[in-house]
């Protein structure tokens, strides 16, 4: 379904050149549930907002069942993200102004449903926050914000959840509890792939990337994969 | 839920930021508004004056004094030519200056031809119970329209064929009252109004509907005078006196330089100045607006990143930023026009002594629609940049 070909990325020019990613290939099967894992600074965050089409790589081919996305103009990009890929931050990136209702009916509102209240609700109850609906970000805790972004990138149904450390803002139980919450997405056959550097988490991954100086120094198919797990 | 609604919400988060932009708004409107409201207030007291100042075009016989010399001395004048105007005369006179006023302000519709008071006169002298007067001819309609200051003291005014108006100082000395019955050239007259003090010579004569005064005295066919009122802005009167000099044989046209004509020539030119200033007003306060709706879409950055991420196209971005222009543009127009309103009547007095402002209402319409346009095209610019953000460098610049 996804394939990443050779990808590099390099910012800067001449004496300020970093290179971010350096010849990174991998590839997601429908279904699968990929780590990647890294020490800060490894490329962790570029590979995914690579991945997801929110950046350009320097090099290399991103595939999307099938098409190449890494070099789309702005507006087909929009088209993927309505649907086909959603994403999971670390900091939430909730709206402020709006309720954990709203937010969650945001990418319904951009795809011009503007019926989409009850399926948006019916999201919010899915990872928990049934009862919650009509608060603000502000007045939620990390744990509540992290399940509206989630039922967010539900809310279109999209084929590939790309989450770049979700758990990272979180204490051991919530970060735990938000892990679950993507282990049974994953179940219900989402594909999934997270960057995380919590290994306790990535254990339970089907596949570990891991990345170092913006090359992959591992990777670690698990037979535990998440999925057959109960 | 709609696109709308979502940046309705976000203004309501970011109210301050939102009231300095309309504040840039209002400055500029406010000047605008307080302008026009003022020079409207200054307009309509000259149209006033210009009411008073009757006739600008009068219509006399064309006697010409051929001055006879004979050898360097001089052996006195000649008067030649008639004292009267044929009443044909009139038409003529009438339609020339209807067609150069129309002319002038460019109207082509039949329908809405102006039409300028062209008022007939024919002077007589009558004697009423035994004393000499100066009787008037006039049509009634037409001299009313020119005389908006005439009054009737008591009475009505001219409606019929044998009735007579009487100006107040004739009243008085021949001591006539309405319903008095009177004997003019052999007819019988009622008086059927008389009216007030005017100052001027009306005061002392007798006004008789034309053709009475043409039947009774033997002057048919024949007028003294016409008076014209070819009284506005473009109106071209000594245009139309040299058109009537030239095309109507037998008359002379007399063009009366008014004041109240280069006042209002002045007060035009005035506004335009204002105008002008209130335009650079205006801008300056568009500045303001691209300055906070700039400020505004750097602030914002993270949430554009944020609904890009989850499927918003520019456009739509863009629509956030018009949209909330156009709030701005609402607050701003109705804020505006209630200020300058309020600037007006705080100022109007002092410009135009013992002027009374009032408030315009359709000024209303125009401040929010001028308000709407300034925000919004003050906002084109902040929201193309806004469309160039891109997801990822808004997330890595936190």
């Amino acid at each position: 379904m996804l394939e990443v070909k050779n990808v590099s990325k390099i910012y800067g020019e001449a004496a300020n050149r970093v290179v971010a990613l350096n010849g990174v290939s991998l590839q997601a099967m429908k279904g699968d549930f990929i780590a990647i894992m890294g020490p800060s600074g490894s490329g962790k965050s570029t590979l995914l907002n690579i991945i997801g089409g929110l950046d350009c790589p320097s090099s290399g081919e991103v595939m999307l069942d099938g098409k190449r996305i890494d070099a789309l103009h702005e507006d087909a990009l929009v088209d993927i993200r309505r649907g086909r890929i959603a994403y999971v931050f670390q900091q939430y990136h909730l709206l402020p102004s709006l309720t954990a209702l709203e937010n969650v009916l945001l990418p319904l509102v951009f795809r011009g449903r503007h019926n989409g209240a009850q399926r948006a609700s019916d999201m919010l109850a899915r990872v928990g926050l049934g009862h919650r609906v009509n608060h603000r970000p502000g007045q939620l805790s990390g744990g509540e914000q992290q399940r509206v972004a989630i039922a967010r990138a539900l809310v279109n149904d999209p084929a590939l959840i790309l989450a770049d450390e979700p758990t990272g803002n979180m204490d051991q139980k919530t970060g735990m509890e938000i892990l679950d919450l993507f282990r049974q997405l994953h179940r219900e056959g989402h594909s999934i792939i997270m960057v995380t550097h919590n290994p306790e988490i990535a254990r339970h991954a089907g596949e570990i990337i891991v990345l170092q100086d913006g090359e992959i120094a591992d990777r670690i198919e698990q037979e535990r994969s998440g999925r057959d797990e109960s | 839920m709609k696109l709308h609604r979502i940046v309705v919400k976000d203004v309501m988060r970011r109210k301050r930021r939102v009231l300095y932009a309309v504040l840039g708004v209002v400055i500029g409107i406010m000047t605008v508004i307080s302008i026009l409201t003022v020079a409207l207030a200054g307009q309509s007291r000259i149209y006033q004056q210009l009411e008073d100042y009757g006739a600008n075009l009068i219509v006399i016989p064309a006697v010409s004094q051929l001055n006879l010399e004979l050898g360097g001395l001089g052996l006195g004048a000649l008067t030649v030519g008639q004292n009267y105007i044929p009443e044909d005369r009139v038409a003529q006179v009438r339609k020339i200056t209807d067609d150069m006023i129309n002319h002038a302000l460019g109207v082509e519709d039949e329908q809405l031809r102006y039409a300028a008071p062209v008022s007939p006169k024919l002077y007589v002298s009558g004697e009423v119970r035994g004393t000499s007067v100066m009787v008037v001819g006039i049509d009634p309609e037409q001299e009313r329209s020119i005389k908006t200051w005439w009054r009737i003291q008591e009475g009505e005014y001219l409606d019929g064929t044998d009735q007579a108006l009487v100006g107040a100082l004739a009243a008085e000395l021949l001591d006539l009252r309405t319903g008095d019955r009177i004997v003019l050239g052999g007819f019988d007259m009622t008086i059927a109004g008389i009216l007030h003090e005017t100052g001027s010579d009306d005061d002392y004569q007798v006004f008789v509907p034309i053709k009475m005064a043409q039947v009774a005295f033997d002057r048919e066919g024949v007028v003294s005078s016409v008076d014209v009122r070819a009284l506005c802005i473009a109106c071209p009167v000594e245009d139309i006196a040299d058109e009537i000099n030239l095309m109507v044989p037998g008359v002379r046209a007399l063009a009366v330089k008014q004041i109240a004509m280069t006042e209002m020539g002045m007060m035009d030119r005035i506004n335009r100045f204002m105008l002008a200033l209130a335009g650079i007003t205006l801008a300056v306060g568009m500045f303001g607006v691209v300055n906070t709706m700039t400020t505004s879409v750097h602030e914002r950055i993270r949430d554009i990143g944020i609904m890009r991420a989850v499927g918003a196209s520019r456009g739509q971005i863009a629509r956030t930023f018009i949209y909330e222009a156009i709030i701005v543009g609402i607050l701003g127009g109705i804020l505006g026009y209630v200020a300058g309103t309020l600037l007006a009547y705080a100022i109007g007095p002092m410009i135009f002594q013992g002027v009374a402002v009032s408030y315009v209402p359709r000024y209303l319409a125009l401040s929010l629609v001028l308000a709407i346009l300034v925000a919004v095209a003050a906002t084109l610019y902040p929201a193309f940049r806004a469309t160039r953000i891109r997801v990822a460098d808004s997330f890595r610049s936190l």
